[in-house]
């Protein structure tokens, strides 16, 4: 392994200082002259048309500037299809939008929103995706009849990937040497729930120049999407230091239109943050996802059918659906090698809080219901799922099609080291026992271990594209429009600029996220920083160093590719004793721009396997997480405690605990979303933490000059399904349902009857 | 909005924050403070220490975690009026005033990348801090405690424990 | 937060003054830790005008020891409690009743009589205004409760009429345990009760222009065995889905006295008299234990989604004749 200056090192990240300072901004701690807050009344029904709304008295107290209904706010449409209005003279899940206001304090705000009247027309609502879709349910929207949303080409392209029909499915069971089939489910709608609520600052100013301040992971979407549907206006997205987002701040519009809104109807800046309860109970949330669905298997383990239907329930809107569900048709082929498949998904709208996209993007959603089913007939032919795994995962030279809808051929590596290497790290043989076979028993205390395998294609989406200037003084300038949310990807790529110029790292900077000042840059999604940004990146500064290496060659008279540069001077290859500073030909006024672009590239499926040890304490029922083992191979780590801490994510961000005890409690009689607030909505402490150890590789990929692919985003996916078989082999019956908290546990040990449906 | 009820049992207020005296108004107006605000709202937007962070608004997140009389309490579980008289510290007010050198808990922090999206951090640093005041060598196991008030979504709890034993270790609490 | 007049009291005998003053429309604050979240999501249908800070009267923080007990002013916070060492020698079962409860934070300021007089957490009940109106239920003197056949995995699984809502006070069943009594003061005077009939279904016995002075708590035998148990998904920040507080007395085995007090099966603290008394006398074994919890747990009704709380309930309250975790 080649040993870099910075690349592989670990190094402290550019913005600590001002992290562990408290003087990192974020959107809520900026404060701009003259700014109004605004707040949005929520509705208390989940389904009613708005009969007629007054805001006379609301409008006449004091420090109100502005109340919006749908009669005066802009038509900007939003979703896939776009089909959200920011106010509707409808309603579609308890605390929707109603009404907006934007007054000078958010006191104000708050009492102006007890002073609207608003009379309702209550429709009949519907929660379930099977009863959604059924001819006589409550109509959502009149442009999608049967309340299923159709797959969108602006999403992913004209063949934007909406099943995974390959083979000849019958001749595929044909094949089998038995059969399995059954429903599964991942329906508890977790909440990402990031610390910081979503926030925007928003002001219009004349006609049409717009700024926003955004928490957003990807500010410049925000760019893309809307500056259009508002007219072609001036828009000037400007992306803040963001307090979390896996994934659902990514999306911007939600919160962002009713700040534009406020701001457009009052000339001023309008700050507009949701609340913890708004965030919890009328944010986005995980897609819901049910599968009915059929394997046929081999003895030896080999798959030769799948076939499903797969109701994904996206809630009120689409914000991203036909995307997620793309990706996860996608992933669902990466973890299985089989030929023939039909399998069909169906997008529903019903009347709760939308999901949108977090972490995992589908693929976790769609893994959390169709493993179980894979797991049924694993139990069948007794193979082990570590081998099963790893027989099934793609390798080299196999095909799948991506959510472009394109048939990809795999170029990747074998991930089977990786999946060793976890299980030795692990200790998986010594405490495998077999399908429903606890590792070990202490009284009532039952233990056992399950694992799991996610991967995305997507490591390698979309275009970046960045320009690397040099200033004559030896120090780099990054014009990327990358967010930061935690990654640490603002640093790594700054890291991987001072590795190619030889610059001290104190020397590279990263220009604001601002869309006036950077190429426009889609963001760090789909784990896509380190291959597809840093692509980009790395080749804006050869770019760069192209062009200064043609600069200074005269002056050394000789050809440009016999030169080197270090900290700010060039020198001769192999003569690093002459060297002469950039300046020297850069001049003081002078300045170098470098520029880099990175096409798509859906060819280099990243992995992750999760192995898992639970306790379950049959009595009560309670599930606690012993030790978590993660493994993967990343070709080069780039910064190693950003990757531990990525790895170490897989706990958090409605990831492995979604199958312990996170989530979101519907009351399907009222619509209501019950435990919308941090003390009944359960996150994992300090106190609860599990041994947690990672087997990392570094296997080159065929990527960039480092080797290197990203793995971030997919670390929480493959736990939830984990933790189901561990739970299952810990008590000797097969459990399934999302998250087993004891009510779940104890009905499987035939200790109660069975709780009800939650949904 | 006004009062009918006669007026509070003071009209103006001096919190001590970091060191420094500061003066308020009691009221409803934009630079003074009312009666129903939280010490976090009050140090976010009276006075500009935005470091102390708001999260779940309710006591349940620790995000908002400040000292008073050196101890960890939730600043959005406290009201401003409430406050006189006390000592507080917010994350401003950690390393060296005079040399702007940080605490070495904060280098700590650093030094182990303690941090993701770095929203909880403040609030973990002044849990950490009041434990390390009381107790300067802290097992794992006390830090843990000590931190379990303290929400991190993004898991960067095990480089936290980390970064505070190793400030520990370095008697990083002069 | 919406606006309200604030007060600071000086002594008990001026915070009964104001609260007759203000008549039902002043609100003690003592750590603020449920007052302020009460208030934040306004949650009841009547708001208070004045809030009375009752951390301004001095000399109600401190524990006092006597040979007979101990006197816990109502504004010792929870923190203080774990860490005085009397409680730790003698009254160990409040110690580890207030270590459960919320967070170090929340300890910090948290009061013994704030956790006592806490509102319910029942997340209907507790429902923001902020999104879509809070819920007018039963308790809040409206016509339903929505949680009977709504989401009700918290709820109570006995002793309920109306409201099935439990009480969160993890301290309250340590007291009763323990034989504490409260001192309770008002406009005719100051009274003492039991902790045991503090509570009734819809709150507490403590009318709008009273309130706690001090707890007082007798010194329990000191060879009884003093245990507490909660059941959370999560050590901190969790309210008991079921908890359990015991005073055991056995000698060689056989126990001779007995109290046991469950939290958060029903509206109030209950105590299992049934199974007191059953074990009286017996020696303790597993299957005593296990029939101990189940008479413990005769009265049991678990509504649609809580069954799970009776078997908890059972195998604490095993687990703590056993001695066991
Ligand atoms: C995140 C979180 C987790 C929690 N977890 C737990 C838990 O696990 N177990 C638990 O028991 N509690 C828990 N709580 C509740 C917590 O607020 C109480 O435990 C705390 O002790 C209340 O004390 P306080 O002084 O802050 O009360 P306050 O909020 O000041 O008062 C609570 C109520 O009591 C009244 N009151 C206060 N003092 C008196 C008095 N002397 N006389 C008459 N009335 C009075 C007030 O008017 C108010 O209505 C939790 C709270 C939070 C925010
Ligand atoms: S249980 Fe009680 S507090 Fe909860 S909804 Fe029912 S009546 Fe209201
Ligand atoms: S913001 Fe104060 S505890 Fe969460
Ligand atoms: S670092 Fe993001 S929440 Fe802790």
């Amino acid at each position: 392994m080649k040993d870099y200056r910075f690349i592989g090192k670990s190094t402290p990240r550019k913005d600590a200082l001002d992290i562990v300072t408290g003087r990192t901004k974020f959107i809520n701690d900026l404060t701009i002259p003259n700014m109004l807050y605004g707040k949005v009344l929520r509705s208390p029904l989940p389904h009613a048309l708005i009969k007629s709304i007054d805001t006379t008295e609301a409008m006449r107290l004091q420090g109100v500037k502005a109340v919006l209904t749908y009669k005066d706010v802009p038509d900007w449409k939003a979703g896939f299809p776009h089909h959200v209005r920011i106010l509707d003279s409808k309603v579609r899940y308890v605390g929707e939008g109603v009404a907006l206001v934007a007054a000078e304090t958010e006191d104000i705000a708050e009492e102006a929103l007890r002073l609207i009247k608003v009379e309702y027309e209550p429709l009949p609502a519907v929660y379930d995706v099977e009863e959604s879709i059924k001819p006589d349910a409550p109509q959502l929207y009149d442009q999608f009849p049967g309340n299923v949303f159709p797959q969108d080409n602006v999403v992913f392209g004209p063949h934007t990937l909406n099943e995974v029909v390959i083979g000849d499915i019958e001749k595929g069971f044909e094949e089998a040497d038995f059969i399995v089939e059954g429903t599964y489910a991942y329906e508890n709608i977790p909440n990402p729930l990031p610390p910081e609520s979503p926030g925007v600052i928003a002001l219009w100013e004349g006609t049409d120049n717009l700024t926003v301040w955004l928490a957003s992971q990807g500010p410049q979407i925000f760019k893309a999407a809307f500056q259009r549907r508002m007219g072609n206006i001036n828009l000037q997205s400007l992306g803040n230091p963001v307090g979390g987002s896996y994934g659902s701040k990514y999306m911007s519009w939600q919160y962002a239109l009713p700040a534009v809104a406020l701001s457009k109807a009052t000339g001023k800046p309008v700050k507009f943050c949701y609340g913890k309860a708004e965030h919890l109970a009328a944010f986005t949330l995980r897609l819901g996802s049910r599968i009915h669905g059929k394997v046929g298997m081999k003895k030896d383990g080999t798959v030769t059918a799948l076939s499903g239907d797969w109701l994904v329930n996206s809630g009120s809107f689409s914000e991203a659906t036909q995307g997620m569900v793309a990706v996860g048709c996608g992933e669902a082929q990466l973890m299985l090698r089989c030929k023939n498949w039909s399998f069909i998904p169906k997008m529903v709208c019903t009347n709760r809080t939308a999901s949108g996209q977090v972490r995992g993007f589908g693929g976790q959603e769609l893994k959390c219901a169709l493993t179980p089913i894979l797991t049924m007939g694993m139990e069948k032919a007794d193979v082990d799922p570590v081998d099963f795994f790893k027989k099934n995962y793609v390798k080299a030279g196999d095909g799948f099609y991506w959510r472009d809808g394109d048939w990809w051929v795999c170029r990747g590596i074998d991930y089977s080291n990786a999946i060793n290497q976890g299980a030795e790290t692990f200790g998986w043989k010594e405490k495998w026992k077999g399908w429903l076979k606890p590792t070990s028993v202490n009284g009532a205390k039952y233990r056992g271990v399950g694992v799991g395998v996610h991967g995305n294609a997507d490591a390698g989406e979309d275009v970046s594209e960045v320009y690397v200037r040099l200033e004559p003084n030896g120090s780099a300038i990054i014009h990327c429009g990358i967010a930061e949310h935690g990654t640490g990807q603002r640093s790594s790529i700054c890291k991987m600029v001072a590795e190619v110029l030889q610059l001290p790292l104190d020397r590279v900077y990263v220009t604001p996220t601002d869309s006036l000042v950077n190429p426009i840059e889609i963001g760090p999604v789909g784990s896509r920083g380190t291959y597809a940004i840093g692509g980009a990146v790395i080749a804006a500064a050869e770019d760069a160093k192209r062009q200064l290496f043609e600069l200074m060659a005269p002056k050394f008279k000789v050809k440009p590719e016999d030169l080197e540069t270090e900290d700010g001077m060039v020198y001769v290859k192999g003569k690093p004793d002459k060297r002469i500073p950039w300046i020297k030909e850069m001049q003081y006024y002078g300045s170098i721009m470098g520029h880099g672009r990175f096409e798509s590239d859906f060819s280099i499926p990243n992995f992750m396997m999760i192995f898992t040890e639970v306790e379950v304490d049959t009595e009560t029922g309670k599930v606690d997480l012993i030790r978590v083992v993660g493994t993967t191979d990343v070709g080069q780590v780039i910064d190693p405690l950003s990757l531990t801490n990525q790895l170490n994510g897989c706990l958090g961000s409605a990831g492995i605990d979604s199958a312990i005890f996170e989530e979101t409690v519907l009351d399907t009689r009222l619509g209501r979303i019950m435990n919308c607030n941090m003390i009944d909505y359960k996150w994992r402490t300090f106190s609860e933490l599990p041994e947690m150890e990672h087997s990392i590789l570094e296997t080159p990929f065929p990527t960039h000059r480092f080797h290197a692919i990203g793995v971030g985003e997919i670390t929480p996916s493959p736990g939830p399904s984990a933790v189901l078989m561990a739970v299952s082999n810990a008590i000797g019956v097969r459990i399934h349902d999302y998250p087993l908290t004891p009510d779940k546990v104890l009905s499987a040990l035939g200790k109660i009857g069975s709780p009800m449906r939650r949904e | 909005m006004t009062l009918t009820l006669e007026k509070s049992s003071h009209s103006t207020l001096t919190l001590t924050v970091n060191g420094e005296k500061h003066s308020f108004m009691l009221g409803e107006g934009p630079h003074e403070v009312a009666s129903s605000h939280t010490l976090a709202h009050t140090l976010r937007e009276r006075l500009g220490l935005t470091g102390t962070k708001i999260s779940c608004d309710n006591g349940a997140c620790g995000c908002c975690t400040v000292l008073i009389n050196g101890k960890a309490v939730q600043s959005c579980m406290l009201l401003t009026v409430e406050c006189e008289e006390k000592e507080i510290t917010t994350i401003e007010g950690l390393g060296d005033p005079v040399t702007n050198v940080i605490d070495p808990l904060q280098q700590s922090f650093i030094d182990h990348t303690a941090f993701q999206c770095g929203f909880c951090t403040p609030g973990i640093i002044m849990s950490a801090k009041a434990l390390l005041n009381e107790n300067p060598s802290p097992t794992r196991d006390e830090v843990k405690e000590a931190l379990s008030g303290n929400f991190c979504r993004c898991i960067s709890h095990y480089h936290v424990l980390d970064a505070v034993m190793a400030a520990a270790k370095k008697g990083g609490n002069q | 937060m919406k606006l309200f007049a604030h007060v600071n009291a000086y002594s008990v005998d001026e915070t009964i003054k104001l609260l007759a003053k203000y008549e039902g429309t002043a609100k003690l604050n003592a750590g603020g830790t449920d007052l302020l979240g009460v208030l934040k999501n306004r949650i009841l249908p009547n708001y208070p005008e004045v809030i009375i800070n009752i951390k301004s009267i001095p000399g109600l923080n401190t524990i006092e020891e006597d040979e007979e007990g101990i006197n816990i002013g109502t504004l010792t916070t929870l923190a203080d409690i774990i860490a005085s060492p009397v409680i730790e020698k003698n009254y160990s079962l409040l110690k580890e009743a207030a270590g459960t409860v919320a967070s170090p934070q929340i300890r910090n300021i948290a009061t013994i009589g704030g956790n006592l007089c806490q509102d319910t957490r029942c997340w209907y009940y507790r429902y923001p205004d902020e999104v879509g109106g809070m819920i007018k239920c039963f308790r809040k003197g409206g016509k339903t409760c929505p949680a009977v056949s709504g989401e009700n995995q918290y709820h109570a699984i006995m002793g309920a009429k109306k409201c099935f809502a439990v009480c969160p006070s993890d301290t309250a069943i340590a007291l009763i345990a323990l034989g504490a009594t409260l001192t309770i003061a008002g406009a005719e005077g100051t009274r003492t009760l039991p902790v045991e009939e503090f509570y009734t279904p819809l709150g507490s016995v403590l009318n709008s222009g009273e309130m706690i002075a001090a707890i007082y708590i007798p010194k329990p035998s000191s060879v009884a065995g003093q245990r507490f148990l909660k059941f959370t998904l999560r050590k901190p920040i969790d309210f008991a889905i079921v908890s359990v507080a015991s005073i055991i007395t056995h000698d060689q085995g056989v126990c001779f006295d007995a109290r046991i007090v469950l939290g958060a099966v029903a509206p109030t603290p209950v105590r299992a008299l049934k199974a007191e008394e059953f074990l009286k006398g017996k020696e303790l074994s597993e299957e005593i234990a296990a029939e101990a919890a189940g008479l413990a747990m005769a009265e049991a009704k678990p509504l649609s989604k809580n069954a799970y709380k009776l078997e908890i309930a059972k195998t604490l309250v095993k687990r703590l004749v056993m001695g066991l975790t």
